[in-house]
């Protein structure tokens, strides 16, 4: 049940029949799809010898007629326009035509109508209209993702793509892995409940011949809930590599551009984290910084143990074993320097923004701690000269979501404080993520403090010491994935859609957080799927958040919402 | 995973709007008084599809049936072939290798010669297709240009996994080979030379023969080493050529798992280096139009007119 592999084998199968020199036509969003999963070579070696996106296909008039196109779009109505256009004069010899989603009826119509030269020879639905940035977790790139904050009322149209767009990515989740989930939402949540809907609509009415499948004794579960129920998790600092990599630098598709940072030679601008290609990366990248810094440091002594027999060339034997294995020498040293360079660049940052000590401020407020010593050190940091604007609001956003109601004397002052430091701040936006993701709009138990069995877990926890005092945290998910194990899950918070009832424990979960999740819960998820529990998760969201985007989405809410509020 | 097809509705929709299409053509090439209506009932008709291409589809049409493919395809196809013949001939060296260590009465001399020429021939035709592999990379359309470097790509990687595969089989097969002299020699060596010491001690009168048993022996071990030799001249020798093909391959050979191995970088890089093409070429249209040269000559042209007005009203003046 692995996202990456499902993809793999769609590209395959589209690719397979078609024989001879083939180019492959894609648009934004499926370039995306398609660069996780499938390399170059990979496509180089399936006769594949041109990639373009389809908004500058029809720009050039060449005829290659000795090509086959094979196209894989999303079926938008953009789309469509281009592809008629491209049809009503043909550039290539054969078209094959592939779309990542439902096509409607009338599109079809449409399409043909505009296919005079007959040179379409298939049309196919092939469901990967998700990215699969790892074996468990998906993500959708959806555009304007501060949607999700706003009321429906305040931009109906857009909210309709927006949950079109979620609807449409859960689904092909769900027909490439051949399955008819039972679904349940987070109650207070309204966009969740809406989704849920939408989602169950299409899988039960509308194109339930569709998604027929054979049933397994226990249906699989699709759980939607919203980001703002934890809110904690995108706005704290990562050390975990992965985790730490996005939130300090930013991980997009698996890319890593570095060029924002500082000078680099040209082909470590941008780099690959992918732990399908990169065995190192795959072992290290839920390690935390401490350990990854001593594997890889391993790693660059394996390395330069090699480098040097290498230089050692005495005999004809030696030689002939360096040109053996030159092209792995090559891999290794590429590899080593891209690690080298990232962890380098991490520290770097690190230092300057002074996130050790940023950081074991976060983690106090988001595990432990009392009040008054949180309020002394969050005060002491905004006083810190040297601590950057975004941690600052960091800092206050945490001690208020945690503080919310203890002391607001105090939340006040530090509202004040932080107004006064930092210039860029937008008055207002703690009291709206307040608004937002206040402990009243909560369902989950964010800090452990809502009934005695949590409270009894945190102070066993905090008997019995943390092991890594930057680590302690653990995302609200987690509590989630073993409420389902164990079969917890209530049906107050957590309804069911429909007349749907589930027997049982399910064997295979998918969760979708509306608003986006963080490396941090995929973390979670990964490790849980490790260890053999019965059940697979896979997680998705609408995108891939870190503080800044998290940040991002609210003061572009926020924005928006401000004249209506006026208004009201 | 689940699919759909949607071709055959597709097709049916298709046909169903080419039999619409097809007595509105064939009643408007119908002459007579009312082609006018005709006309405009085509028009109307035309009006109530989606706008088409406003071309005329007969010569589009002709131009697509052509379909031929650029030249440098053959290139690019005799060296598949190249690549797929020397993957039969490795085939074969395989066998021989096989054959030739297997122990055998014969001097195996024979099999030494097939290997060889195997091993030349196919050493041979991979640096062929090399050189051929260089010169697709000539100049033409930015998209022509791209598809090029990316078969260029996929060939230099088949090369060199062929020629490593070569390598590869050469040192199993000499590593064998030496494990196997090695050891009959060894033991043979040791054999005669106790053999000769005994000798030695028995026939001190032969020395004629005895000299005779250690020239042959001597003899022997010069070939021996000789042979040696030669093996490991041939090694040298096609560690360099191929050490050489790889250096030039690795050029083209994509590295996996880098960023170059992404399809989405190579698209950007796609657009970014077509649009600076684009740039330099408007900037080399703009240099030439402001250029130096055309004012020069303008400036010129001017002048020598000038000069031959000046020149006529002189002899008009001076004349008069």
């Amino acid at each position: 049940m692995s996202l990456v592999t499902a993809v793999r084998d769609y590209i395959n199968r589209m690719l397979q029949d078609i024989s001879g020199m083939k180019v492959l036509i894609l648009d934004s969003h499926t370039v995306s799809t398609v660069s996780v999963a499938y390399s170059q070579s990979e496509l180089l070696q399936k006769e594949v010898f041109l990639v373009e996106l389809v908004d500058s296909i029809s720009k050039s008039k060449e005829s290659m007629s000795h090509l086959k196109a094979v196209f894989f779009l999303r079926p938008t109505s953009e789309n469509i326009q281009r592809l008629r256009r491209q049809l009503a004069s043909p550039r290539f010899g054969e078209y094959h035509l592939f779309f990542s989603n439902l096509l409607k009826d009338t599109q079809i119509h449409n399409l043909a109508d505009s296919d005079e030269q007959e040179v379409v020879q298939q049309v196919q639905e092939f469901y990967a209209d998700f990215v699969a940035i790892d074996p468990y977790h998906f993500t959708l790139n959806v555009p304007s993702n501060h949607l999700y904050i706003l009321p429906a009322v305040v931009d109906p149209p857009s909210l309709q793509n927006f949950c079109d767009r979620v609807v449409d990515g859960i689904a092909a989740v769900f027909l490439a892995f051949k399955r008819r989930p039972i679904i349940r939402y987070q109650r207070t949540s309204d966009i969740a409940k809406r989704i849920a809907q939408e989602t169950a609509k299409l899988m039960y009415q509308q194109e339930s011949g569709l998604f027929d499948f054979r049933r397994t004794e226990v249906s699989p579960l699709l759980l939607v809930i919203d980001r703002r129920d934890d809110p904690l998790t995108p706005l704290l600092n990562q050390w975990t590599y992965q985790a730490m990599v996005h939130e300090l630098i930013g991980i997009q598709d698996n890319k890593v551009d570095l060029r924002s940072t500082g000078k680099f030679p040209t082909d470590q601008q941008e780099v690959v984290l992918s732990s399908e290609q990169d065995s190192f990366f795959k072992a290290n990248m839920y390690e935390n910084f401490g350990d990854i810094g001593m594997n890889i440091k391993r790693l660059v002594d394996e390395f330069q143990q090699i480098a040097k027999s290498n230089q050692n060339i005495q005999t004809i034997e030696d030689m002939a074993k360096f040109v053996d294995n030159y092209p792995e020498y090559k891999k290794m040293q590429g590899n080593v320097s891209k690690h080298v360079t990232l962890v380098t660049e991490m520290s770097k940052i690190v230092e300057e923004r002074k996130l050790m000590l940023v950081s074991q401020t976060e983690q106090e407020l988001a595990c432990n701690g009392g009040q008054v010593a949180a309020f002394e050190a969050v005060t002491n940091l905004l006083n810190n000269e040297s601590i950057s604007d975004i941690d600052r609001l960091r800092l206050v956003m945490l001690y208020a979501l945690r503080y919310e109601k203890e002391s607001p004397v105090q939340l006040m002052q530090l509202f004040n404080k932080l107004a006064s430091r930092s210039a860029k701040y937008k008055p207002g936006l703690v009291q709206f993520l307040l608004k937002q993701a206040g402990v009243d709009k909560r369902t989950g138990d964010l800090y452990g403090n809502r009934d005695f069995l949590n409270i009894a877990r945190n102070m066993a926890r905090g008997l019995k010491g943390v092991e890594n005092v930057y680590t302690q945290h653990q995302p609200l998910l987690f509590q989630t994935m073993e409420s389902i194990i164990k079969g917890r899950m209530r049906d107050v918070d957590y309804p069911y859609v429909g007349n749907h009832f589930q027997q049982g424990r399910p064997q295979e979960v998918v969760i979708f957080i509306v608003g986006g999740t963080t490396y941090e819960e995929s973390r979670s998820v990964a490790l849980q799927n490790a260890s053999n529990s019965g059940i697979r998760f896979v997680l998705g969201g609408s995108v891939v958040l870190n503080s800044k985007r998290f940040l991002k989405d609210l003061e572009e809410a926020q924005r928006i919402a401000r004249p209506s509020t006026t208004v009201l | 995973m689940a699919t759909r097809n949607r071709t055959a509705m597709y097709r049916k929709h298709r046909d169903a709007v080419k039999s619409v299409r097809a007595p509105l053509s064939s009643s408007a090439s119908g002459s007579g008084g009312p082609v006018i209506e005709m006309a405009s009932l085509l028009s109307s008709n035309r009006s109530s599809y989606a706008p088409l291409s406003t071309e005329d589809p007969g010569p589009s049409r002709d131009a697509f049936t052509v379909g031929l493919p650029p030249a440098w395809v053959d290139d690019s196809e005799e060296v598949a072939v190249n690549i797929q013949q020397a993957r039969v001939k490795m085939t074969e060296l395989v066998k021989v290798h096989a054959k030739a260590l297997m122990p055998s009465f014969g001097d195996g001399k024979e099999d030494q010669h097939m290997i060889e020429a195997l091993t030349l021939e196919i050493t041979d035709i991979l640096r062929r297709s090399e050189k051929r592999l260089q010169k697709l990379s000539a100049s033409g359309s930015a998209e022509d240009s791209n598809i090029r470097k990316n078969v260029q790509r996929s060939l230099a990687t088949d090369l060199q996994n062929l020629s490593m595969d070569l390598r590869r089989k050469q040192s199993t097969y000499l590593k064998r080979l030496q494990q196997q002299k090695e050891g009959p020699d060894g033991v043979d060596l040791e054999m005669n030379l106790s053999g000769n010491k005994s000798r030695l001690e028995d026939d001190e009168f032969n020395d004629m023969s005895i000299n005779d048993y250690q020239m042959r022996k001597l003899k022997k071990s010069e070939q021996i080493t000789g042979e040696r030799e030669r093996e490991i001249q041939q090694v040298v020798q096609s560690v360099n050529d191929l050490a050489q093909i790889m250096k030039d391959l690795s050029v083209l050979v994509i590295d996996q798992g880098t960023i170059v191995d992404r399809i989405d970088y190579n698209i950007q890089t796609v657009a970014v280096s077509v649009d600076e093409g684009l740039k330099q070429l408007q900037k080399a249209e703009r240099t030439q139009k402001k250029g130096g040269m055309v004012m020069c000559a303008t400036v010129l042209v001017i002048m020598c007119f000038f000069m031959l007005v000046l020149l006529i009203l002189k002899e008009i003046f001076f004349s008069s």
